[in-house]
Protein backbone atom coordinates (compact mmCIF):
# COMPACT_ATOMS: atom_id res chain seq x y z
CA UNK A 1 0.00 0.00 0.00
CA UNK A 2 2.50 2.26 1.00
CA UNK A 3 4.87 1.57 -2.24
CA UNK A 4 1.58 2.43 -4.07
CA UNK A 5 1.25 5.54 -2.62
CA UNK A 6 4.58 6.84 -2.92
CA UNK A 7 4.65 5.22 -6.90
CA UNK A 8 1.71 7.53 -7.23
CA UNK A 9 2.90 10.08 -5.33
CA UNK A 10 5.71 10.24 -7.95
CA UNK A 11 4.09 10.17 -11.09
CA UNK A 12 2.10 13.02 -9.24
CA UNK A 13 5.18 14.87 -8.82
CA UNK A 14 7.20 14.57 -11.97
CA UNK A 15 8.56 17.24 -13.67
CA UNK A 16 6.52 18.07 -17.09
CA UNK A 17 9.39 18.66 -19.41
CA UNK A 18 8.68 21.22 -22.69
CA UNK A 19 4.88 21.79 -21.39
CA UNK A 20 3.27 24.69 -22.68
CA UNK A 21 2.54 25.93 -19.29
CA UNK A 22 3.67 29.63 -18.38
CA UNK A 23 3.98 31.62 -15.30
CA UNK A 24 0.57 33.26 -15.67
CA UNK A 25 -1.56 33.76 -18.24
CA UNK A 26 -5.52 33.78 -19.31
CA UNK A 27 -7.02 31.16 -20.92
CA UNK A 28 -10.27 31.38 -23.26
CA UNK A 29 -12.77 28.88 -23.61
CA UNK A 30 -15.05 28.46 -26.43
CA UNK A 31 -17.78 25.78 -26.85
CA UNK A 32 -20.81 23.80 -26.48
CA UNK A 33 -22.67 22.26 -23.13
CA UNK A 34 -25.68 19.51 -22.97
CA UNK A 35 -27.91 20.15 -19.74
CA UNK A 36 -29.87 18.46 -18.17
CA UNK A 37 -32.73 20.60 -17.40
CA UNK A 38 -35.27 17.99 -16.20
CA UNK A 39 -37.67 20.44 -14.44
CA UNK A 40 -37.38 22.82 -17.07
CA UNK A 41 -38.42 20.58 -19.41
CA UNK A 42 -41.06 19.27 -17.42
CA UNK A 43 -42.49 23.03 -17.21
CA UNK A 44 -42.06 23.78 -21.00
CA UNK A 45 -44.33 20.29 -21.66
CA UNK A 46 -46.95 21.51 -18.68
CA UNK A 47 -47.06 25.04 -20.46
CA UNK A 48 -48.02 23.41 -23.78
CA UNK A 49 -50.79 21.42 -22.38
CA UNK A 50 -52.49 24.90 -21.58
CA UNK A 51 -52.08 25.52 -24.81
CA UNK A 52 -55.94 25.72 -26.53
CA UNK A 53 -54.66 23.81 -29.79
CA UNK A 54 -52.53 21.41 -30.35
CA UNK A 55 -48.57 23.35 -30.25
CA UNK A 56 -45.25 21.85 -30.23
CA UNK A 57 -42.59 21.83 -28.43
CA UNK A 58 -39.94 23.16 -31.27
CA UNK A 59 -36.78 23.02 -28.62
CA UNK A 60 -36.25 21.99 -25.29
CA UNK A 61 -32.87 22.85 -23.64
CA UNK A 62 -30.60 21.39 -26.33
CA UNK A 63 -26.61 21.70 -26.53
CA UNK A 64 -25.92 25.25 -26.70
CA UNK A 65 -23.11 28.01 -25.87
CA UNK A 66 -20.54 27.25 -23.23
CA UNK A 67 -17.72 30.11 -22.86
CA UNK A 68 -15.05 30.46 -20.02
CA UNK A 69 -12.53 32.93 -19.29
CA UNK A 70 -9.54 32.16 -16.66
CA UNK A 71 -6.65 33.62 -15.25
CA UNK A 72 -3.93 30.96 -14.08
CA UNK A 73 -0.89 31.32 -12.37
CA UNK A 74 2.02 28.38 -13.01
CA UNK A 75 2.27 27.41 -9.31
CA UNK A 76 4.41 24.23 -10.14
CA UNK A 77 5.62 21.97 -13.22
CA UNK A 78 2.61 20.63 -13.34
CA UNK A 79 0.06 22.29 -11.26
CA UNK A 80 -1.71 25.50 -12.11
CA UNK A 81 -4.45 27.50 -10.08
CA UNK A 82 -6.66 30.26 -10.90
CA UNK A 83 -10.26 31.69 -11.01
CA UNK A 84 -12.40 32.39 -13.68
CA UNK A 85 -15.67 33.29 -15.05
CA UNK A 86 -17.95 30.82 -17.21
CA UNK A 87 -21.18 31.11 -19.04
CA UNK A 88 -23.74 28.53 -20.77
CA UNK A 89 -26.52 29.32 -22.16
CA UNK A 90 -29.62 27.01 -23.46
CA UNK A 91 -33.15 27.83 -23.84
CA UNK A 92 -36.66 26.07 -25.15
CA UNK A 93 -39.55 27.56 -27.72
CA UNK A 94 -43.46 26.31 -27.81
CA UNK A 95 -45.20 27.67 -30.41
CA UNK A 96 -48.50 27.19 -32.89
CA UNK A 97 -49.32 29.54 -34.94
CA UNK A 98 -52.45 29.23 -38.09
CA UNK A 99 -53.79 31.82 -40.08
CA UNK A 100 -56.22 33.24 -36.74
CA UNK A 101 -52.97 33.47 -34.54
CA UNK A 102 -50.30 32.72 -32.78
CA UNK A 103 -49.01 31.36 -29.70
CA UNK A 104 -45.26 31.53 -28.61
CA UNK A 105 -43.83 30.75 -25.29
CA UNK A 106 -40.06 31.08 -25.30
CA UNK A 107 -37.68 29.93 -22.23
CA UNK A 108 -33.93 31.32 -22.15
CA UNK A 109 -31.75 29.73 -19.44
CA UNK A 110 -28.25 31.75 -19.07
CA UNK A 111 -25.48 30.56 -16.40
CA UNK A 112 -22.73 32.83 -14.73
CA UNK A 113 -20.36 31.06 -12.76
CA UNK A 114 -17.51 32.27 -10.57
CA UNK A 115 -14.62 30.29 -9.59
CA UNK A 116 -11.48 28.56 -8.71
CA UNK A 117 -9.78 26.30 -10.89
CA UNK A 118 -6.70 23.81 -10.00
CA UNK A 119 -5.05 22.22 -13.18
CA UNK A 120 -2.69 18.87 -13.19
CA UNK A 121 -0.31 18.51 -16.17
CA UNK A 122 -0.49 14.50 -16.11
CA UNK A 123 1.93 14.42 -19.40
CA UNK A 124 3.48 17.03 -21.11
CA UNK A 125 5.83 16.57 -24.84
CA UNK A 126 7.49 18.52 -27.09
CA UNK A 127 4.34 19.95 -28.07
CA UNK A 128 1.70 18.44 -26.95
CA UNK A 129 0.04 18.49 -22.92
CA UNK A 130 -2.85 16.83 -21.07
CA UNK A 131 -4.01 18.13 -17.75
CA UNK A 132 -7.14 17.18 -15.83
CA UNK A 133 -8.85 19.98 -13.94
CA UNK A 134 -11.13 20.54 -11.75
CA UNK A 135 -13.30 23.66 -10.60
CA UNK A 136 -15.37 24.38 -7.74
CA UNK A 137 -17.40 27.12 -8.82
CA UNK A 138 -20.96 29.53 -7.57
CA UNK A 139 -23.46 29.33 -10.67
CA UNK A 140 -26.27 32.35 -10.61
CA UNK A 141 -28.69 30.91 -13.00
CA UNK A 142 -31.41 33.49 -15.12
CA UNK A 143 -34.78 32.28 -16.24
CA UNK A 144 -36.36 34.19 -18.58
CA UNK A 145 -40.06 33.05 -19.78
CA UNK A 146 -41.74 34.42 -22.69
CA UNK A 147 -45.14 34.07 -23.50
CA UNK A 148 -46.65 36.23 -26.91
CA UNK A 149 -50.25 35.66 -28.33
CA UNK A 150 -51.67 37.38 -31.13
CA UNK A 151 -55.37 36.36 -31.68
CA UNK A 152 -57.11 38.43 -34.78
CA UNK A 153 -55.89 41.53 -33.73
CA UNK A 154 -55.42 40.77 -29.93
CA UNK A 155 -51.69 41.05 -28.94
CA UNK A 156 -50.33 40.10 -25.22
CA UNK A 157 -46.99 39.25 -24.10
CA UNK A 158 -46.56 38.04 -20.48
CA UNK A 159 -42.78 37.88 -19.27
CA UNK A 160 -41.04 36.28 -16.23
CA UNK A 161 -38.03 36.17 -14.66
CA UNK A 162 -36.54 34.28 -12.32
CA UNK A 163 -33.22 33.26 -10.39
CA UNK A 164 -30.89 30.44 -8.65
CA UNK A 165 -28.19 30.28 -6.97
CA UNK A 166 -26.13 27.10 -6.49
CA UNK A 167 -22.68 25.49 -6.01
CA UNK A 168 -21.25 23.64 -8.97
CA UNK A 169 -18.47 21.74 -9.79
CA UNK A 170 -16.49 20.72 -13.26
CA UNK A 171 -14.16 18.20 -13.57
CA UNK A 172 -12.16 17.66 -17.22
CA UNK A 173 -9.29 16.83 -19.38
CA UNK A 174 -7.89 19.25 -22.00
CA UNK A 175 -5.32 18.40 -24.50
CA UNK A 176 -2.79 21.37 -24.98
CA UNK A 177 -1.01 22.06 -28.67
CA UNK A 178 1.63 24.56 -28.23
CA UNK A 179 2.82 27.25 -30.40
CA UNK A 180 5.38 29.15 -29.42
CA UNK A 181 4.36 30.82 -25.83
CA UNK A 182 0.50 30.27 -26.98
CA UNK A 183 -1.41 27.11 -26.86
CA UNK A 184 -4.64 25.81 -28.48
CA UNK A 185 -6.28 23.20 -26.64
CA UNK A 186 -9.57 20.95 -26.97
CA UNK A 187 -11.25 20.38 -23.52
CA UNK A 188 -13.91 18.10 -22.38
CA UNK A 189 -15.55 18.27 -18.79
CA UNK A 190 -18.18 17.26 -17.03
CA UNK A 191 -20.19 19.89 -15.01
CA UNK A 192 -22.18 19.08 -12.02
CA UNK A 193 -25.02 21.45 -10.62
CA UNK A 194 -26.24 21.12 -7.58
CA UNK A 195 -29.17 22.83 -8.65
CA UNK A 196 -30.69 26.10 -6.68
CA UNK A 197 -34.55 26.85 -6.27
CA UNK A 198 -35.71 29.44 -8.91
CA UNK A 199 -37.57 32.41 -7.46
CA UNK A 200 -38.97 35.30 -8.96
CA UNK A 201 -35.88 37.90 -9.56
CA UNK A 202 -38.23 41.04 -8.28
CA UNK A 203 -40.42 39.10 -5.70
CA UNK A 204 -38.57 36.48 -4.81
CA UNK A 205 -42.20 34.11 -4.80
CA UNK A 206 -40.51 30.75 -5.57
CA UNK A 207 -41.19 29.37 -9.16
CA UNK A 208 -43.56 26.20 -8.05
CA UNK A 209 -44.25 23.04 -9.39
CA UNK A 210 -48.29 23.79 -11.56
CA UNK A 211 -48.52 20.19 -10.23
CA UNK A 212 -47.85 20.66 -7.02
CA UNK A 213 -47.53 23.62 -5.38
CA UNK A 214 -45.26 22.38 -2.18
CA UNK A 215 -42.55 21.97 -4.44
CA UNK A 216 -40.35 24.65 -6.17
CA UNK A 217 -38.37 23.95 -9.60
CA UNK A 218 -34.71 24.04 -10.07
CA UNK A 219 -32.54 24.77 -12.57
CA UNK A 220 -29.86 22.09 -13.49
CA UNK A 221 -26.74 23.34 -15.75
CA UNK A 222 -24.89 19.40 -15.36
CA UNK A 223 -23.87 17.91 -18.17
CA UNK A 224 -20.88 17.61 -20.44
CA UNK A 225 -18.97 20.60 -22.45
CA UNK A 226 -16.56 20.20 -25.08
CA UNK A 227 -14.82 23.70 -25.88
CA UNK A 228 -11.24 24.85 -27.69
CA UNK A 229 -9.32 26.78 -26.10
CA UNK A 230 -6.71 29.28 -26.52
CA UNK A 231 -3.59 30.25 -24.07
CA UNK A 232 -2.45 33.95 -24.32
CA UNK A 233 0.68 34.32 -21.78
CA UNK A 234 0.75 37.35 -19.78
CA UNK A 235 4.28 38.41 -20.68
CA UNK A 236 3.35 38.35 -24.90
CA UNK B 1 1.58 38.01 -33.07
CA UNK B 2 0.33 39.80 -29.94
CA UNK B 3 -1.62 42.24 -32.70
CA UNK B 4 -2.88 38.59 -34.95
CA UNK B 5 -3.99 37.20 -31.41
CA UNK B 6 -6.11 40.53 -30.07
CA UNK B 7 -7.50 40.76 -33.76
CA UNK B 8 -8.84 37.40 -33.72
CA UNK B 9 -10.30 37.93 -30.05
CA UNK B 10 -11.83 41.14 -31.59
CA UNK B 11 -13.50 38.99 -34.86
CA UNK B 12 -14.11 36.03 -32.60
CA UNK B 13 -16.34 38.74 -30.09
CA UNK B 14 -17.61 39.88 -33.07
CA UNK B 15 -19.11 36.88 -34.82
CA UNK B 16 -19.58 35.31 -31.18
CA UNK B 17 -21.76 37.60 -29.89
CA UNK B 18 -25.55 35.93 -31.20
CA UNK B 19 -24.16 32.88 -29.64
CA UNK B 20 -24.86 34.59 -25.79
CA UNK B 21 -28.46 34.54 -26.51
CA UNK B 22 -30.31 31.36 -27.31
CA UNK B 23 -32.61 31.86 -30.25
CA UNK B 24 -35.03 29.21 -31.74
CA UNK B 25 -36.60 30.88 -34.77
CA UNK B 26 -39.07 27.76 -35.41
CA UNK B 27 -42.33 28.56 -35.43
CA UNK B 28 -44.80 25.50 -35.58
CA UNK B 29 -46.88 26.19 -38.61
CA UNK B 30 -50.52 24.97 -38.51
CA UNK B 31 -53.54 24.50 -41.39
CA UNK B 32 -56.19 23.94 -39.04
CA UNK B 33 -59.15 21.29 -40.30
CA UNK B 34 -62.32 22.62 -40.06
CA UNK B 35 -64.99 20.88 -38.99
CA UNK B 36 -69.02 21.18 -39.90
CA UNK B 37 -70.03 24.49 -39.26
CA UNK B 38 -73.17 24.47 -37.11
CA UNK B 39 -76.82 24.48 -38.28
CA UNK B 40 -77.97 27.29 -36.93
CA UNK B 41 -81.45 29.21 -37.49
CA UNK B 42 -83.40 32.25 -36.18
CA UNK B 43 -87.03 32.79 -35.73
CA UNK B 44 -89.10 35.96 -34.44
CA UNK B 45 -92.50 36.83 -33.80
CA UNK B 46 -92.04 39.26 -36.63
CA UNK B 47 -91.65 36.80 -39.01
CA UNK B 48 -95.30 36.67 -40.40
CA UNK B 49 -95.78 40.03 -40.55
CA UNK B 50 -94.95 42.57 -43.03
CA UNK B 51 -93.49 46.09 -41.82
CA UNK B 52 -94.91 45.51 -38.20
CA UNK B 53 -95.92 49.52 -37.16
CA UNK B 54 -94.29 50.99 -34.37
CA UNK B 55 -97.06 52.73 -32.39
CA UNK B 56 -96.40 53.31 -28.39
CA UNK B 57 -93.96 50.06 -28.56
CA UNK B 58 -92.77 47.08 -30.36
CA UNK B 59 -91.89 43.64 -29.23
CA UNK B 60 -89.65 41.46 -30.50
CA UNK B 61 -89.23 38.03 -29.40
CA UNK B 62 -86.52 36.01 -31.00
CA UNK B 63 -85.10 32.33 -30.98
CA UNK B 64 -82.50 31.31 -32.15
CA UNK B 65 -82.36 27.39 -32.56
CA UNK B 66 -78.08 26.20 -32.98
CA UNK B 67 -76.75 23.05 -33.11
CA UNK B 68 -73.01 21.78 -33.03
CA UNK B 69 -71.89 25.14 -32.05
CA UNK B 70 -72.36 28.14 -29.75
CA UNK B 71 -74.17 31.52 -30.14
CA UNK B 72 -71.91 34.09 -28.69
CA UNK B 73 -73.49 37.21 -29.74
CA UNK B 74 -76.83 39.37 -30.17
CA UNK B 75 -76.68 42.23 -31.81
CA UNK B 76 -79.36 44.98 -32.42
CA UNK B 77 -79.13 48.46 -34.26
CA UNK B 78 -82.31 50.94 -35.90
CA UNK B 79 -80.23 53.32 -38.20
CA UNK B 80 -76.62 52.68 -36.01
CA UNK B 81 -78.27 52.98 -32.93
CA UNK B 82 -77.89 50.01 -30.66
CA UNK B 83 -81.05 48.56 -29.05
CA UNK B 84 -80.17 45.20 -27.68
CA UNK B 85 -77.11 43.04 -27.17
CA UNK B 86 -77.26 39.89 -25.56
CA UNK B 87 -75.39 36.40 -25.31
CA UNK B 88 -78.61 34.32 -24.76
CA UNK B 89 -80.42 31.74 -27.37
CA UNK B 90 -83.87 33.11 -25.98
CA UNK B 91 -84.42 36.99 -25.67
CA UNK B 92 -86.65 39.60 -26.55
CA UNK B 93 -87.11 43.64 -26.36
CA UNK B 94 -89.09 46.18 -26.59
CA UNK B 95 -88.85 48.83 -29.62
CA UNK B 96 -90.21 52.57 -29.07
CA UNK B 97 -91.22 54.94 -31.55
CA UNK B 98 -88.51 57.53 -30.19
CA UNK B 99 -85.65 54.82 -31.55
CA UNK B 100 -85.97 56.11 -34.87
CA UNK B 101 -85.06 59.89 -36.11
CA UNK B 102 -87.97 60.45 -37.75
CA UNK B 103 -91.05 58.82 -39.20
CA UNK B 104 -90.85 56.41 -41.62
CA UNK B 105 -89.62 53.17 -42.68
CA UNK B 106 -86.13 51.62 -40.57
CA UNK B 107 -84.43 48.39 -40.88
CA UNK B 108 -84.45 46.68 -37.34
CA UNK B 109 -80.78 45.20 -38.17
CA UNK B 110 -79.44 41.87 -35.85
CA UNK B 111 -76.26 39.77 -36.03
CA UNK B 112 -75.92 36.73 -34.35
CA UNK B 113 -72.48 35.30 -34.18
CA UNK B 114 -71.50 31.79 -33.73
CA UNK B 115 -69.13 29.62 -33.08
CA UNK B 116 -67.45 28.92 -36.55
CA UNK B 117 -66.16 25.26 -36.04
CA UNK B 118 -62.91 26.15 -37.77
CA UNK B 119 -60.44 24.57 -35.45
CA UNK B 120 -58.33 27.86 -35.34
CA UNK B 121 -56.62 29.23 -32.91
CA UNK B 122 -59.42 31.94 -32.74
CA UNK B 123 -62.01 29.86 -33.04
CA UNK B 124 -60.60 27.94 -29.87
CA UNK B 125 -61.00 30.92 -27.47
CA UNK B 126 -63.91 32.50 -29.35
CA UNK B 127 -62.02 34.91 -31.15
CA UNK B 128 -63.81 33.78 -34.40
CA UNK B 129 -67.10 33.53 -35.20
CA UNK B 130 -69.80 33.05 -38.47
CA UNK B 131 -72.15 35.49 -38.63
CA UNK B 132 -75.81 35.77 -39.80
CA UNK B 133 -77.91 38.72 -40.33
CA UNK B 134 -81.50 39.56 -39.57
CA UNK B 135 -83.34 42.76 -41.33
CA UNK B 136 -86.86 43.35 -40.53
CA UNK B 137 -88.60 46.81 -41.88
CA UNK B 138 -89.99 48.52 -39.02
CA UNK B 139 -93.04 51.23 -39.55
CA UNK B 140 -92.19 53.96 -37.89
CA UNK B 141 -95.42 55.85 -38.44
CA UNK B 142 -95.42 58.46 -35.84
CA UNK B 143 -96.03 57.26 -32.53
CA UNK B 144 -92.92 59.50 -31.29
CA UNK B 145 -90.19 61.64 -32.17
CA UNK B 146 -86.59 61.67 -30.55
Amino acid sequence: MKKSILIISLFLFLPVQNSPGQDAGIKLYLGAGSVRMEEMKYLQEFILSTYPVEGKITSSFPPFSAFSVLVFKQLFEQIRIGGGYSFSTTGGKSSYSDYSGSLITEMAATSHRLGAYLSYSVWGGELLDLSLYGKAEACMSDLFIQSNYTIASYTNSLQNKYRAISPAGTVGAELSFRIKSYALGLSAAYLVDLTGELKEKEEGNPLLDPNDFERTLHSDWTGWQLQVSVQIPFRF
Amino acid sequence: MRKAVLFLAKVSLLFLAPSCFYSDPEIFEVEPVPGDPPVFSVSTNLDSLDHPPVNDSLELIYQVEISGGELYYVYAEIAGTPVFESDSTFGLFWIYPGMADSTGVYTLSMDFYYSSNSNSLAARVGYEALVDHLQIPLDFNGGGQK
